[in-house]
């Protein structure tokens, strides 16, 4: 066991947060309503964790026996993890008080979860992927239940756990065929041994059951139908959370796996099979997206066609396809933080409110929420000049790259599609009118927060090219 | 060959064969002549109110989590502890064997603490 | 068909027949004690592989641990015990044709792959290089464990609050 300062620095995010979830439970366990000082604790600390990640992008080490991976792309994905959940964090304050869940634990399971998610992006080794993938489902399980007088919380959290862990059996399963064919578990021995493994029967199936186990995650169909239901249920701040970061965690787990077999035949195998997954998922969330009256579930559809056009980059697979995913997810992360704080805002202190008709006349009576929300519906379906147009663009191009326009015709035509229901939230906000709607007074924390997505997801859609390259220069 | 487990799985069986074989051989040797009084859970007693289902507290289910947790951790501290002289002596691992696990037991200890702060021991 | 052998479809048969039962048992509780047999199987088996340590831990942690909390469960939920369950068979066609397809590849796998045969050899106790691999390779795994086991003991405590 060598270990030197230069590992010690490169590992200074991880090691960071994991101190950090300590003292988070040492003053918890210390200080009384230890939970009006832990929120901004909380966002302090994940900003200084997004910060050092950015700082060390170009220290790159492979640390603890080739079991872990810093600098680079994983610090990208460090960097997504920390700074979106420091916007959930900023989101949560107001949201869990108006709850009825001000509890200091709710902030604990929020840092414990970004732990997990950087350990499946820096992952080697397949042991570190599911002890991080346990690590995020564990906490994501208990803060999908958080609200325990809630039934549709509850339900969500049931639902979650049981799905959660028919999708984890998936996946040891595979890693066990896995580990059977290669001998090892560590990713520089499939890459090794790549070329004899490619016709083994044994590490093709275990390779499909990790990326069935990987497709609950994702929220690809047909693995996808926890997904309305979670999202509902659970709290519009816990949503926020799984949607956005435990989707990009679930995505950084696949680059993982794919980068060192594609980069050694492409197509392969696993070609058709990703591009299945991914004209079912953006056809299927489109279509269903259409029908749904809360705006909660409408979203939870829409992040299922989301997962679909990223799988495209994933099928694709060049330089262009990962790259595009990974800003896509960036796009994504806050294009979604901002919906869903904006959700979270008017949700009632019931937690009603998420209904299509609770927006009527928005547009009149909340002018700012209104238009930032409006903004945030065009960003989402894709309209440019805002980031999720580029996102979009980068994962087509990528695919007319590889060969595959058939990919790119079948996104294109669900975003069509999907134009249809994120345009309807706008139409129902300015067109229609009622009297119902009650005043809310965004707090600052919040306004904060979503102000922050907003920014970015114009920044991205304005200057996506210096991101793109930012992305690029970690290959 | 497993030769060495052959007389636990000896003795497995036969504790199997014998639990089975005393509870059942004398349903199927004895007399069976029933009557409703000797049926009866008590025969010359109050009669039963209820089912034998009763519901249990919940403060059992806290119970039962922190026990499973505890032992899945000591599970880790075995391996540890047999071959802990070993790994002292070995030159590439020395004290940092003792350090690691003093780290896990640190981490654990403060759950332990959480939960004993926050009542989680109490018995109401 | 030598002892091991018997040994070891003994412990299959047990397996497997108590499994069945979990699955069809109409009654929450018979269903629970069928998955102590079962547990306490694959215990056997994984001793027959020559992993004692895993075996011992199935024990200690499923058959002693999680049964428990399992029998915990149904007891702690009022009047479930007496209420039948449905194990009635829903969407036969899709449930069919998902399990048909991981049954076939699964039969298939097991056919076509040329099987590395070991030699049987009492192995030495497992614990010992369990001990040594904790604390060399997987050493960051094993502390990483710890925060695991921390956050799901947090996680219980703060389910289970008033």
């Amino acid at each position: 066991m060598t270990f030197t300062v230069h590992d010690l620095i490169s590992l200074s995010p991880v090691l960071l947060i994991g101190v950090g979830i300590l003292a988070t439970l040492i003053i918890e366990m210390l200080v009384k309503e230890s939970e009006k000082i832990l929120g901004w604790f909380t966002f302090v600390l994940l900003l200084s964790v997004a910060y050092l990640s950015l700082i060390l992008l170009d220290h790159t080490a492979l640390v603890f026996e080739d079991k872990f991976l810093t600098g680079g792309r994983v610090n990208i994905f460090f960097f997504l993890f920390s700074f979106g959940a420091a916007v959930v964090s900023l989101l949560s304050m107001e949201y869990i008080k108006k709850a009825g869940i001000h509890f200091g634990e709710y902030y604990i399971m929020l840092l414990s979860s970004v732990l997990g998610m950087m350990l499946i992006s820096g992952a080697t080794d397949f042991i570190m992927i599911f002890i991080g993938l346990e690590q995020m489902s564990v906490c994501f399980y208990v803060l999908a239940g958080f609200n325990r007088r809630n039934e549709r919380s509850l339900e969500a959290a049931l639902k979650y756990f049981l799905l959660g862990s028919f999708a984890t059996g998936f996946l040891v399963f595979g890693l066990g065929l896995i580990y059977g064919a290669v001998g090892s578990l560590s990713i520089t021995e499939i890459v090794i041994g790549y070329e004899t493994l490619k016709t083994s029967p044994l590490f093709l199936t275990g390779t499909l059951l990790f990326i069935i186990g990987f497709s609950f995650k994702i929220a690809a169909v047909p693995f996808h139908m926890w997904v309305p239901d979670v999202y509902q249920g659970a709290p519009t701040s816990v949503t926020a959370l799984m949607s956005t970061t435990g989707k990009a965690a679930a995505f950084s787990a696949l680059i993982i796996i794919f980068s060192p077999i594609i980069q050694a035949a492409y197509p392969s195998f696993f070609t058709p099979v990703i591009s299945v997954l991914a004209v079912l998922s953006m056809l299927y969330g489109s279509i269903v997206a259409i029908s749904q009256n809360d705006l909660k579930r409408m979203l939870a559809y829409s992040s299922i066609a989301h997962a679909g056009y990223m799988l495209i980059g994933l099928a694709a697979w060049n330089e262009k396809g990962v790259s595009g995913v990974i800003f896509y997810l960036v796009a994504y992360t806050f294009m979604n933080l901002a919906a869903f704080g904006l959700i979270s805002l008017i949700e009632k202190r019931d937690l009603r409110g998420t209904e299509f008709s609770d927006y009527k006349g928005l547009g009149f009576k909340q002018p700012v929420l209104a238009g930032l929300m409006a903004l945030t519906m065009f960003a989402l379906s894709g309209i440019p000049p805002f980031a999720g147009f580029f996102g979009k663009y980068y994962v087509f191009l990528s695919a007319i790259e590889a060969g595959m326009t058939w990919l790119a015709i079948v996104g294109v035509i669900s975003s069509v599609i999907s134009v249809y229901f994120y345009l309807r939230l706008i139409v129902v906000m300015y067109f229609d009118n009622s009297d119902e709607i009650v005043m809310v007074t965004p707090s600052t924390s919040a306004m904060l927060g979503i102000m922050i997505s907003v920014l970015l997801i114009i920044i991205m859609g304005v200057a996506p090219g210096s991101i793109i390259n930012l992305i690029n220069s970690t290959f | 060959m497993l030769v060495e487990y052959i007389p636990l799985f000896l003795v497995i069986a036969f504790a199997i064969v014998f639990a089975f074989g005393t509870v059942f051989s004398s349903k199927i040797f004895g007399p069976q002549r029933p009557n409703p009084e000797k049926l009866s859970t008590y025969e010359s007693g109050v009669q039963p109110v209820g089912t034998t289902h009763e519901r249990m507290s919940v403060k059992y289910y806290l119970v039962a989590m922190l026990f499973i947790i505890f032992d899945l951790e000591v599970i880790f501290v075995y391996p540890w502890a047999v071959q802990f002289k070993k790994l002292y002596l070995d030159p590439s691992v020395g004290t940092t064997a003792f350090y690691a696990m003093l780290i896990f037991l640190v981490v654990f200890e403060i759950g332990y603490l959480y939960v004993y702060k926050k009542g989680g021991f109490k018995w109401d | 068909m030598n002892l091991y052998d018997i040994i070891f479809y003994l412990f299959a048969i047990i397996t497997i027949v108590s499994a069945t039962f979990v699955v069809f048992t109409k009654n929450i509780v018979y269903a629970a004690y069928n998955l102590l047999l079962t547990l306490f199987g694959i215990a056997g088996l994984y001793v027959l592989l020559g992993a004692d340590f895993i075996g011992i831990v199935q024990l200690i942690i499923y058959v002693g641990g999680i049964l428990i909390l399992i029998l915990f469960g149904v007891m702690l939920t009022n009047k479930i015990t007496d209420v039948p369950i449905k194990s009635g068979v829903l969407q036969v066609i899709p449930a069919s044709i998902g399990v048909g397809m991981l049954a076939g590849i699964l039969i298939l796998i097991v056919t076509n792959i040329s099987w590395r045969n070991m030699e049987l050899t009492v192995p030495e106790s497992t614990i010992g290089s369990l001990g040594m691999l904790l604390m060399n390779e997987y050493i960051l795994i094993f502390e990483l464990l710890g925060m695991l086991l921390l956050i799901a003991l947090i996680g219980a405590a703060n389910i289970a609050r008033k």
